[in-house]
């Protein structure tokens, strides 16, 4: 290893470490007070029947920040071991509270600090893409900004102009984000654009026979599970947005695999039959719709893991319980599922047209 | 519903993946189905992060060698996975156990206001349980991407040492890398936006210590984590196995 890299890992371990550092010492940055926990003392109660523990958490804890900075507090909290609904609080952990005047007995306990733990793995995630992707790094994770970026624009401007169509709104919304995202990953070439346009296309396409399946089959979808709905005044619309958008990054990924891997093909040899194109970009794609499935129906699938493990074990069976909070999810994945391989035609229709314009 | 959708997934997969296309349909539904049993045997009393872990083997058993077949490949990808779980597990029993991310926010009080929460069942297993079984679907991607690759790497040119490959793997990695972070990204981003819009009036301060918003973060974080971790560990397994395998 030469000395260059030694120096600038050097510099990025010192960069990661003061985030860290400022992050885990950052109370003067809030306006509540922060109490960082010394001491506890624990006492419970089992109950008979159900076998729950029930915990009362004395704690004794040092006020970090405001005017009380500096001064001892107790507080007094109750929790179970199951902790759906309650806190169980550890030593060192620090925790915001409200204080009415009396320090030995606050009873209002807000939130845990967690931004440390989040700035931990932000930091991490980005460190590990700088060493594994080195210069292509810095693309990448432009891009990911950008598309923050935009979907927080978009929410500032949704809850400003409440009346607009949501649906149109992201619509827009995620022509922007095939855009930039294929444009940052791979510069101004045809390869490019006929990804683009084939993302845009099979976007598209997809959704709206999902749309009109919906609409014609009058199955009453239970919305209301999704989470967050009840913050969406057009909760149908959410829910379009949703199946929308879950899709839209393995379409981009099919496009650009299947722009990318013909436009290859075709520089190496200009004069290749149409036919062998066809099948080779098939072959590719049949490789990826396998696993790629597999990554939406875990990813978006698994959230559904704690409120149906709730509801079983109140005494309801699987088979309602998936019913009633898993298939909102399982709609949105076998959307997004469907949309992948229906990708596949359309990327190589429309990417053989951009790359081989007229030609026969 | 599920059902029509199902039939038009399986359509499709059939008309353009032929034989492999019901391959794929029918490891999909084995892999749903894992899911389900993972909530049923932790509803019996099982803990779950164990019951997470065989979970996690089981479906990248069926996903590598149902769908790929048993090889050097799929073996060495395999092995990569085994070696990332471990890490993952470790990183996310540390976060959970201190960031309290267990169990439900404010929001979802009305949903759930109506159960009892004496569940006896730890919590902060449950969510263990839950992040890593979120993860390994992309790290199975990830993993076979790299593995089948670099298999044809080095079967066009049989000269390239171990470093060479490990070198070829993190190429074809970075490659990989952006797409999947797209994918994971955009999978995720609208439980992003359905938070935002809920806590529209909130101030920043409050929003990055809240629970179910760190609780997504954190999701969205390890999938991305994992996804990039997982390159250097495939391409150096591979590289390895697959010289091994010609000597």
């Amino acid at each position: 290893m030469n000395k260059k890299i030694v120096i600038k890992y050097l510099i990025m371990f010192i960069i990661s470490i003061s985030i860290i550092v400022f992050v885990y010492n950052d109370y003067f940055l809030y306006d509540k007070s922060i109490l960082h926990i010394d001491k506890i003392e624990e006492s419970y109660v089992v109950d008979e029947t159900t076998k729950e523990k029930y915990i009362t958490q004395n704690i004794t804890g040092t006020i970090k920040n405001g005017e009380y900075k500096g001064k001892k507090a107790k507080l007094i909290n109750y929790t179970t071991t199951s902790g759906v609904f309650d806190e169980q609080i550890h030593k060192n952990s620090e925790l915001f509270i409200d204080i009415n005047g009396n320090l030995d007995n606050i009873t209002n306990l807000n939130e845990v600090k967690r931004d440390k733990y989040l700035a931990l793995l932000l930091v991490l995630f980005i460190d590990l893409i700088i060493i594994v992707a080195k210069k292509k790094s810095f693309k990448l994770l432009l891009s990911l900004f950008i598309n923050i970026i935009v979907s927080y624009l978009s929410i500032i401007y949704f809850s400003k102009h409440t009346n607009t169509n949501m649906l149109l709104l992201y619509m827009i919304v995620s022509i922007i984000f095939i855009t930039s995202s294929l444009f940052i990953a791979n510069g101004k070439s045809k390869k490019t654009l006929a990804a683009i346009l084939s993302s845009i296309a099979s976007l598209f396409i997809s959704f709206f026979l999902v749309y009109l399946v919906i609409k014609l089959y009058k199955h009453p979808i239970s919305y209301w599970t999704l989470d967050y709905i009840e913050a969406v005044h057009d909760y149908k619309n959410f829910f379009y947005v949703t199946v929308l958008l879950s899709g839209l990054g393995a379409i981009m990924d099919i496009s650009i695999t299947i722009a990318s891997s013909l436009s290859e093909l075709i520089e190496k040899d200009p004069k290749i039959k149409l036919k062998a194109l066809r099948k080779s970009g098939e072959e590719i794609c049949k490789d990826i719709i396998g696993t790629m499935s597999n990554v939406m129906l875990y990813t978006c699938f698994t959230s559904i893991i704690p409120m149906t493990f709730l509801i079983i074990k109140n005494g309801i069976t699987l088979g309602n319980a998936i019913v009633r909070y898993g298939e909102i999810e399982l709609i949105v994945v076998l959307t997004s599922c469907i949309s992948i391989v229906l990708a596949i035609p359309i990327s190589l229709f429309i990417s053989l047209k951009v790359l081989r314009g007229n030609k026969k | 519903m599920i059902l029509i959708l199902s039939i038009i997934f399986f359509i499709l997969l059939i008309l353009i993946g032929k034989y492999r296309g019901f391959k794929t349909f029918i490891i999909f539904y084995s892999n749903l189905l894992l899911i389900l049993l993972y909530i049923i045997s932790m509803s019996f009393g099982f803990n779950a992060i164990i019951n997470a872990i065989i979970i996690c083997i089981l479906a990248s058993m069926l996903t590598l060698f149902g769908l790929n077949g048993v090889n050097v490949k799929t073996k060495a990808s395999f092995k990569s996975i085994m070696i990332i779980l471990i890490i993952m597990f470790l990183l996310t029993f540390i976060i959970c156990r201190n960031a309290n991310i267990q169990g439900f926010s404010t929001e979802s009080i009305e949903s759930i206001g109506g159960y009892s929460f004496d569940l006896n069942y730890n919590m902060t297993d449950l969510f263990i349980g839950m992040y890593l079984v979120c993860v390994i679907g992309t790290i199975i991607d990830t993993s076979i991407s790299i593995s089948s690759a670099l298999n044809e790497v080095y079967l066009n040119n049989k000269d390239l040492n171990k470093k060479e490959l490990y070198e070829s793997g993190m190429n074809i990695g970075k490659d990989i890398l952006n797409t999947t972070i797209n994918t994971l990204f955009f999978a995720l981003v609208t439980t992003f936006i359905g938070f935002m819009m809920w806590h529209s009036k909130a101030n920043i301060g409050y929003i990055i210590n809240y629970k179910s918003f760190a609780q997504e973060i954190i999701k969205l974080l390890l999938c991305f984590i994992s996804s990039t971790l997982i390159i250097p560990i495939t391409s150096y397994i591979a590289a390895i196995d697959l010289l091994k395998k010609n000597n």
